[in-house]
């Protein structure tokens, strides 16, 4: 089923001596949900606006159903954008915004001079049907201003849907609604996607959201490609601390791969299911909150202090010292402060990875409130709006 | 929030009570049936009617909109696209050019007007060689070799100073603009033209209204930058009231004025009421609950969909697009075609329909126009801002344009009328040999007072200077005249080039000063002043006080027993005046009888025409039918033993005119 | 794609580098150059007279700053209060007042100015109006003195006067627009903070509208400080100011371009740094004068 649609090649982006995108290879097939996913400035708007056209790559090529696109405008791409709050055009009402694509004259994919024209009665039939796909019946001579966000995002996902695009892009979609919205539109957006049966590509910092709709998730950070993979292989199986730490919640210890799944932490040999390191090389080990179980001190293999307790509803979020070191313990059972206790961590429980230049850098819950609340903050700005921001004044 | 009670309303009243209370009397008198700005002479329709026939007011008027229109328009476009321009570009390049975006807007007009005109001065002292070369070069296009201000700098200056106002209110509305809603635009199919024109345009379309109106308000209201860029062969409304207010200002322009006025409150009146309506229209459409619009408003939208209101859409856009063309091209027309002849004289100095008869009988067009001194003549001419063919300079600026070889010898073989000329006028001194000159009026300096204010009988300039009239003395607002008067009272000679002897009228005239009696300097206001009885005593011509006695029969006039000044305005072509042979006409018509008598009539100015000034009184009986007051008469026309009183200026030399300035400016401070 | 649309603003800057900063060029160059009389006529040469001569008309600078400066008092004394009641009405109100302020510049300026001419003339509308209501008799039995009217006219306060009147629309749409534009919710948060109506006028409108006051200053007294036309036809001729002597310079009696460059350059100077050290105070002059 899967056929390659869009193939970047050796892309890199230099905006002002700053390299934003480097020597990214990636291959985007036919109908898949999509997601790049990293954290502000990392890229993965850039990626975007490439495939989208509004941007040349200042070298390396982009393939289109295997034909070099680089040079090709945005109105001659069978590609369209949902764009970051949603650039719906506020002099126009929602059916005339939706038909705003349609009313363009097109140029015929053979090449002729003719532009191919729609007929009104196209048009009108195409907007309708595409309000009602996004639910919007009924909304077609309300102002732009009247709506509200999750209406204004339907719009325009229809604005673009309505072109019958190969693929739609998806620029931080859901960025700007509120959390029981945004997992109403994460539904909204993958039946659509099912529906529709076309490539959707969408760019955000929001892992949940990644997890949620994506077939596959394409994680970047600093310009470059980290990992791609389904949502499970990303989660259980992270190439490095720094998805480790951006996806889900970890705690990444430095450990020596003493023998095949045998791996030692704190000076301590455990049992886990890695294999295919050098005898006594230097790893990295995730060990996600949840794969670890609180016990008592005495039955516990590590044994640490409890110095914080978190209610979070189904969970307590339990930050553990242990020899220095905090951990980050989601569990059902209540610990209270000071408390000594021991864990057990089954040998699925470990993820071994290769050492990287993320090393070190996180999965320590020394600060923990901060940083847990980083990645859960919408409100952090991306690198689009940063440059938009610096324009203002 | 708030509402301001009743003292907060009264305050905003009170505001525009202010702004508004010079208006009403502006329009209220243009409804005077007599000529002065200042006395009621009860209600008359006679200035809107009069409107239509001064020519002066109608082609500074038709300049005006032209000029307005043209530089509103090119500077809404250019501005428009230069605001996009800058907004894409990086702060680096952005900044500076915002800069020099502000140089307008922030310098006071008259340097912006002053660098101008030097500007253009210094390019057409070198276009000349330019064009040579050009024309040597290729002979497809011929480049004109002397280039002069007029309606083409007029229009770079307009322009210049309305891109600022058009950025300034574009810009805003392109930063509050989404950036992404042109890709948006073009990831949807849209070129980045046809993005431009659905998207971008709609949304600044507010900006480049508002920028669009502020332009050409200011357009029209300007009267500085033009009045520095424009020459004086071109002149703007603005630029004609100037010269009137020197003098009387017709209340034709009142009526002009009333009825732009007019035209933009109605203007106005309509836009406020729609945009009331739209905004509750607004209002409705973001109070969410009724989605459904005024049911018209919908037939009327379908309807606008429909082909035929497509079509009646675009027919009505072209409409106004022809319309504005049509404006453009016909008021271009107006000003330029048919054979010209460019003549600059001095305001209200000509009966107008003589041009008009002139027109008739001869085809050729004429460019009338006035400055209000010789010293802006002569100002004009060496900044190379007029491109006249015939000027009316007085004695001693003839002679001194001679001196400086910019008049050219006239072909008196096409002025049979110059041997009516009376020989007391010929081969004066500023033109010994009669080459240059053809006589247009003469006329005698004395006092004016106002017999209501003054008990006694003046016989001497002494008066001028008197403590008694303290306060009630307007000086004559040149620097000649007052110290020329000052030399006479003291009895040396007018045109003396003795130092001293200027510096001693100078202190005449500078404790005078010191002591408050003089109510101010005036040129041509004196004119308002001395018929609304605002002073007692002026200096002035014996013509003019002709004019103010119509409006003030209290008024005498008396030429001082010590002498005055006499002087001949004369009709002289320019060096390489491009219609000579128009100019000719143009004289040797003005030279004849019936153009002499008319305008004696008219401007109450001495003619040099023998016949005429013999058979005035006659003409005047037949005229008005009644007798001529034979002491107007010898006003008008000073008897020989009186001319024999006065001495005639002559040009002093440069060294002088310099003294004679700097102790003018000093007597100012 | 984005820069390529910088290419727009490229006829604008040729346009501006032309038309705006080469004639200040030449402006500054025509005053550094003086004609010097020679036995064959005059001869052009590079001079520093232009500025040393200056100084005898130092009075005129001084004048011209006072009045302008006085003008431009009374301007923000009149104007602020205006803008702010304004923007404290209706919006229908509003906008009916800006279109008030706006339309008088529809009737030329020097017609209204000499409109004003004709109301403080000796015998003009206001000393009739005075001498009706008993104001000139009163005054004189109060002061003992003989007088028929006040002399209005040709005075530096009706130079001021005028100044004000045509200027005043100026002072008033720019402090308008920053008001209107003041987010009214921190008033209420000042107002909750326990300031009273006096002190939130002080710590919060008025800061905020600084902006708005900085350039209707920069508005009022630039023209102010440069005009020719009002000083002469409400000073009469008494009350010479920089632009008189400017004007006098290019187009007047005493034809010396060379003089009025370096005034008018002179002049540039001064305002420059005055408008410099006031946008020390607040900046975003110019955005005011949208409509």
């Amino acid at each position: 089923m899967s056929k390659e649609l869009i193939r970047l090649k050796d892309v890199t982006q230099v905006f002002d001596g700053e390299t934003v995108l480097k020597d990214v290879n990636i291959y985007f097939n036919d109908s898949e949900f999509l997601t790049l996913l990293g954290p502000s400035g990392c890229g993965k708007t850039t990626m975007l606006r490439i495939i989208g056209g509004f941007q040349t790559p200042t070298s390396g090529d982009v393939f289109f159903d295997g034909v070099r696109i680089n040079d090709v405008p945005p109105y001659r791409r069978q590609v369209n954008t949902v764009f970051q709050k949603y650039a719906l055009f506020p002099h126009l009402n929602v059916y005339d915004n939706v038909a705003f694509g349609l009313r363009i004259p097109k140029e015929a994919p053979d090449g002729s001079r003719e532009k191919i024209k729609l007929s009104k009665e196209e048009i009108d039939r195409r907007v309708r049907e595409m309000l009602e796909v996004v639910s919007l019946k009924g909304f077609e001579h309300r102002s732009i201003a009247s709506l509200s966000g999750g209406q204004q995002q339907r719009v325009a996902i229809a604005r673009a849907l309505v072109n019958r695009p190969k693929v739609l892009l998806l620029d931080e979609p859901l960025g700007a609604l509120d959390m029981r919205l945004r997992k109403d539109m994460q539904q909204e957006l993958k039946r659509i996607q099912q529906r529709l049966g076309i490539t959707f590509i969408n760019v955000t910092h929001d892992q949940e959201e990644a997890l949620a709709m994506s077939d596959t998730v394409v994680v970047i950070n600093e310009g470059v490609i980290q990992q791609i993979g389904t949502p499970e292989d990303i989660y259980n199986e992270p190439k490095n601390a720094f998805v480790a730490d951006f996806i889900g919640e970890s705690n990444i210890v430095d450990g020596i791969m003493r023998a095949d799944r045998v791996v030692e932490i704190f000076n301590r040999r455990f049992t886990c299911l890695d294999s295919g390191f050098e005898k006594d090389e230097p790893v990295d080990v995730v060990i996600r909150p949840e794969d670890v179980d609180i016990v008592s001190e005495a039955e516990g293999q590590l044994r640490g202090v409890v110095t914080s307790v978190t209610f979070k509803g189904v969970h307590y979020d339990t930050i553990v010292d242990f020899y220095g070191f905090k951990w980050l313990i989601q569990t059902t059972d209540y610990c209270p402060v000071d408390s000594h206790i021991g864990i057990k961590i089954d040998p699925d429980g470990f993820h071994v990875m290769k050492k990287s230049k993320y090393s070190g850098m996180f999965g320590d819950y020394s600060s923990y409130s901060e940083e847990y609340d980083e990645i859960n903050d919408p409100t952090i700005l991306d690198e689009e709006e940063a440059e938009g921001a610096e324009d203002e004044d | 929030m708030k509402k301001n009670g009743f003292g907060g309303r009264s305050l905003i009243g009170l505001c525009f009570l202010f702004l508004y209370l010079p208006i009403f009397f502006l329009i209220f008198f243009s409804f005077n049936a007599g000529d002065s700005s200042a006395v009621w002479r009860g209600f008359s329709l006679r200035w809107y009617a009069e409107l239509f026939h001064n020519r002066l007011v109608i082609e500074s008027l038709a300049t005006t909109l032209l000029v307005s229109l043209l530089a509103t328009a090119i500077a809404t476009v250019a501005g428009t696209f230069a605001a996009i321009g800058i907004y894409s570009l990086t702060k680096k390049w952005r900044d500076p050019i915002l800069v020099v975006n502000d140089i307008p807007m922030m310098n006071a007009d008259i340097v912006t007007g002053v660098a101008l005109c030097l500007f253009f001065v210094a390019f057409f002292r070198g276009w000349g060689g330019i064009a040579r070369w050009l024309n040597s070069w290729q002979d497809l296009i011929d480049f004109p070799e002397r280039l002069t201000l007029g309606l083409g700098t007029l229009l770079i200056a307009h322009v210049s100073f309305n891109l600022p106002y058009v950025i300034l209110n574009v810009a805003p509305r392109l930063r509050q603009m989404d950036s992404n809603l042109v890709d948006a635009a073009q990831d949807l199919g849209c070129t980045w033209f046809q993005a431009f024109y659905k998207v971008i345009l709609p949304e600044i379309k507010p900006g480049i209204v508002s920028g669009a109106l502020i332009a050409f308000t200011m357009s029209v209201d300007d009267f500085v930058i033009s009045y520095f860029t424009a020459g004086s062969s071109t002149q703007t409304l603005a630029m004609t009231i100037y010269g009137m207010t020197k003098k009387r200002v017709t209340p034709v322009v009142n009526a002009v004025s009333t009825l732009m006025f007019l035209a933009v409150l109605i203007v106005l009146i309509v836009n406020n009421v729609r945009s009331a309506k739209q905004e509750k229209l607004a209002a409705k459409r973001a109070s969410m609950k009724p989605i459904r619009e005024n049911p018209r408003a919908e037939r009327f939208r379908e309807w606008m969909s429909t082909p035929r209101g497509k079509l009646t859409r675009r027919v009505t856009a072209a409409a106004l697009c022809a319309a504005f063309l049509v404006t453009v091209v016909f008021l271009t027309a107006f000003t330029t075609s048919r054979p010209v002849v460019n003549i600059c004289s001095w305001g209200e100095y000509i009966d107008e329909s003589l041009i008009d008869e002139f027109e008739a009988e001869t085809g050729i067009r004429v460019n009338y126009q006035t400055t209000d001194s010789n010293e802006t003549l002569y100002s004009l001419l060496e900044l190379g801002g007029a491109d006249y063919d015939v000027i009316v300079p007085s004695d001693y600026m003839i002679s001194q344009l001679i001196e400086e070889g910019m008049l050219e010898e006239l072909d008196y073989s096409q002025i049979p009328n110059f041997q009516l000329i009376d020989p007391r006028f010929r081969n004066l001194p500023y033109d010994p040999e009669n080459k240059y000159t053809v006589p247009y009026t003469w006329g005698t300096v004395g006092i004016i007072y106002n017999s209501a204010m003054v008990d006694e009988e003046i016989h001497s300039w002494s008066a001028l200077y008197d403590d008694k009239y303290a306060g009630q003395v307007l000086l004559i607002g040149n620097s000649r005249d007052a110290f020329g008067i000052a030399l006479k009272y003291l009895g040396y000679s007018m045109n003396t080039t003795n130092p001293d002897e200027i510096r001693q009228a100078y202190e005449l005239v500078a404790d005078a000063n010191r002591r408050g009696v003089f109510q101010g300097k005036v040129m041509d206001e004196v004119f308002q002043t001395m018929e609304g009885g605002n002073a007692a005593f002026a200096t002035y011509y014996a013509g003019d006080y002709l004019s103010m006695l119509e409006n003030n029969e209290d008024l005498k006039f008396v030429i001082p027993d010590e002498g005055s000044n006499w002087f001949v305005d004369a009709m002289c072509v320019l060096k390489d005046a491009p219609n000579f042979d128009n100019a000719m006409k143009w004289i040797n018509f003005i030279a004849s009888t019936k153009a002499n008598l008319r305008n004696m009539d008219y401007i109450w100015y001495a003619s040099p025409n023998t016949e005429a000034l013999d058979k005035y009184p006659e003409w005047y009986e037949e005229e008005y039918g009644e007798e001529l007051d034979p002491e107007i008469y010898e006003i008008m026309a000073a008897p020989q033993e009186v001319l024999d009183r006065c001495e005639m200026y002559v040009c002093l030399p440069r060294s002088i005119r310099t003294l004679y300035n700097d102790l003018w400016i000093k007597l100012g401070i | 794609m984005r820069t390529k649309r910088g290419l727009f603003a490229v006829p604008y800057v040729i346009w501006m580098a032309l038309f705006v900063v080469i004639p200040i060029v030449i402006m500054l160059v025509y005053s550094l150059t003086a004609e010097i009389e020679t036995a064959g006529g005059t001869e052009l040469t590079g001079s520093l007279e232009n500025f040393t001569g200056m100084a005898l008309y130092a009075g005129v600078f001084g004048r011209s700053f006072w009045l302008a400066l006085i003008a431009t008092a009374i301007c923000l004394l009149i104007g602020y209060p205006v803008a702010y009641l304004m923007s404290r009405e209706g919006p229908g109100f509003q906008r009916v007042a800006m279109a008030l302020i706006m339309l008088p510049m529809w009737m030329n300026f020097l017609l209204r100015t000499y409109s004003w001419m004709a109301i403080l003339e000796n015998n003009g509308l206001l000393n009739q109006l005075f001498q009706k209501l008993g104001i000139i008799a009163l005054y004189n039995r109060l002061t003992g003195s003989d007088i028929e009217y006040f002399q209005m006219i040709r005075t530096p306060g009706a130079v001021v006067l005028g100044m004000v009147y045509n200027y005043l629309p100026f002072m008033i749409l720019p402090i308008y627009t920053v008001l209107t534009k003041l987010d009214h919710r921190l008033i209420e948060a000042a107002q909750d903070l326990g300031a009273n109506s006096s002190t939130v006028f002080r710590r919060v409108i008025l800061p905020l509208s600084l902006s708005g006051i900085v350039s209707g200053v920069t508005m009022v007294f630039v023209p102010s400080v440069s005009t020719f036309a009002i000083s002469r036809l409400l000073g009469g001729g008494t009350q010479m100011m920089l632009g008189d002597l400017i004007e006098n310079q290019f187009l007047g009696g005493a034809y010396n371009p060379h003089l009025g460059a370096a005034i008018s350059m002179v002049m540039m100077v001064i305002v420059v740094i005055c408008m410099l050290v006031m946008n020390h105070f607040g900046d975003g002059e110019g955005e005011a004068v949208m409509l």
